[in-house]
């Protein structure tokens, strides 16, 4: 299990994830391992080198002109990029978590009695003085007002999480609205469809300290009725925020 | 080891400051390679589209990161691609490979096979050669592997044999590779 002093199982382990054989969590964990190994981050280059002869092999194929232009279209300064193109924004992700919390804490405060500017009601945050569980929170806001719009929360150990929308103007008829996870530097995730009531549930595959782990930030899509058919966002992104743990 | 004055790592240094110009032709330069890549992984041109676009975001925003150190350009966008092509077919939801049966003749059309296209550069003839050196067993599950995206489990089920057997052979089939192609 030992890794970091076994250069043997180290270079296997480089070796199967340049050919790909390496996946899922096992995966995951050597991306994870590779950000603070320098070692293992140069067996894996040294490994892709040596395979990337084989891609080069691979007969080019002409991409349509339509890919281009989608691509011109995401880059800052497009006409009309949407948030969830934007690469200002997945930068903006690459925040430590010391940077999201105080993100966080913009968005509560602008939730808070004090906040300055028309505020919509209060939101008090309960944390039980008795039990301080870990929690994982985030507060939705929608990216052009910064306005707050729905509470994200759960118990580390919780296997769902609890939605409440707070401001209901936010739901279009004959819309869904679907939740994701935007894990650092990897593609966002479908966490399900927010209910039609003020206080919904969604249940997420694992607890919440395994689903969220990695998950610096939440947003809100707008979908068809019964989510994305695409596994991927396709509406507008009408929330998005920091997802930050608490103990 | 890239050799230092790769057309393509200076595109991609002026990528990271902002060169909008130096993309567009570092697109035009690699994109039909990795849309190459990405259609024979991925098997469905809508996808391999998907993923292009993604990954070349990806290569804007993260120009600055490349390390010419580290990976020759074309490896480090290759890799790109590569990494997002196994997410990709990680999804949960995902439908059957190639609906439309003839885009996977169209890649695999390319007989005799991208192994034998392996002579465009030294380092590409050594792989080559010592691919070769492998049994054929070994060979054709990393080439799977790496060519199609196989897992572990769909190189079994693929090869028609056990699950510990395939893993074996693309365990001693890479330590052979490394070892041929480290031999002076």
């Amino acid at each position: 299990m030992n890794w970091r002093n076994n250069p043997q199982l180290q270079e296997r382990l480089a070796a199967e994830y340049a050919l790909g054989t390496l996946r899922g969590r096992a995966r995951q964990c050597l991306e994870r391992w590779m950000r603070e190994n320098a070692a293992l981050s140069r067996a894996v280059a040294e490994w892709q080198a040596r395979l990337a002869p084989l891609a080069l092999a691979v007969r080019p194929l002409p991409p349509p002109a339509r890919v281009w232009r989608a691509i011109e279209a995401r880059l800052p300064g497009a006409a009309r990029p949407g948030l969830w193109d934007s690469v200002a924004f997945w930068r903006s992700l690459g925040l430590g978590a010391s940077g999201a919390a105080a993100v966080l804490l913009a968005a509560v405060a602008l939730v808070s009695p004090q906040a300055p500017v028309p505020a919509p009601a209060p939101v008090v945050l309960k944390v039980p003085s008795t039990e301080m569980a870990a929690v994982y929170l985030a507060v939705l806001s929608d990216p052009k007002t910064n306005k707050p719009l729905l509470l994200v929360s759960a118990g580390r150990h919780a296997d769902q999480l609890q939605v409440r929308t707070l401001d209901p103007s936010i739901r279009v008829s004959g819309k869904d609205l679907e939740l994701w996870a935007l894990p650092a530097g990897g593609v966002p995730t479908s966490l399900g469809l927010v209910g039609d009531a003020e206080r919904s549930m969604v249940k997420l595959a694992a607890a919440a300290d395994k689903s969220l782990a990695n998950v610096p930030a939440l947003a809100i899509s707008l979908e068809p009725k019964g989510g994305s058919p695409t596994g991927r966002a396709t509406g507008p992104v009408l929330a998005i925020g920091p997802c930050v743990k608490f103990w | 080891m890239s050799p230092p004055a790769d057309p393509l790592a200076s595109l991609l240094a002026a990528c990271a400051q902002g060169d909008r110009a130096a993309f567009e032709r570092l697109y035009r330069d690699t994109a039909p390679k990795l849309f190459g890549v990405a259609m024979r992984i991925l098997r469905r041109e809508d996808w391999a589209e998907d993923v292009l676009q993604e990954c070349y975001v990806r290569i804007w925003d993260h120009a600055r990161d490349y390390r010419p150190g580290l990976a020759a350009p074309m490896t480090w966008m290759t890799s790109i691609v590569r990494n997002r092509c196994l997410d990709w077919l990680r999804r949960p939801n995902l439908e059957v490979r190639d609906e439309e049966g003839e885009l996977i003749e169209a890649v695999e059309s390319d007989r005799p096979g991208p192994l034998a296209a392996l002579e465009a550069s030294a380092g590409a003839r050594a792989l080559k050669k010592c691919l070769e050196a492998l049994e054929a067993k070994q060979r054709q599950a990393i080439a799977l592997a790496y060519f199609d995206g196989l897992s572990h489990s769909e190189l079994a089920s693929h090869l028609r044999e056990p699950l510990g057997t395939v893993k074996t052979w693309v365990r001693r089939g890479l330590l052979r590779l490394k070892g041929c192609l480290e031999a002076p």
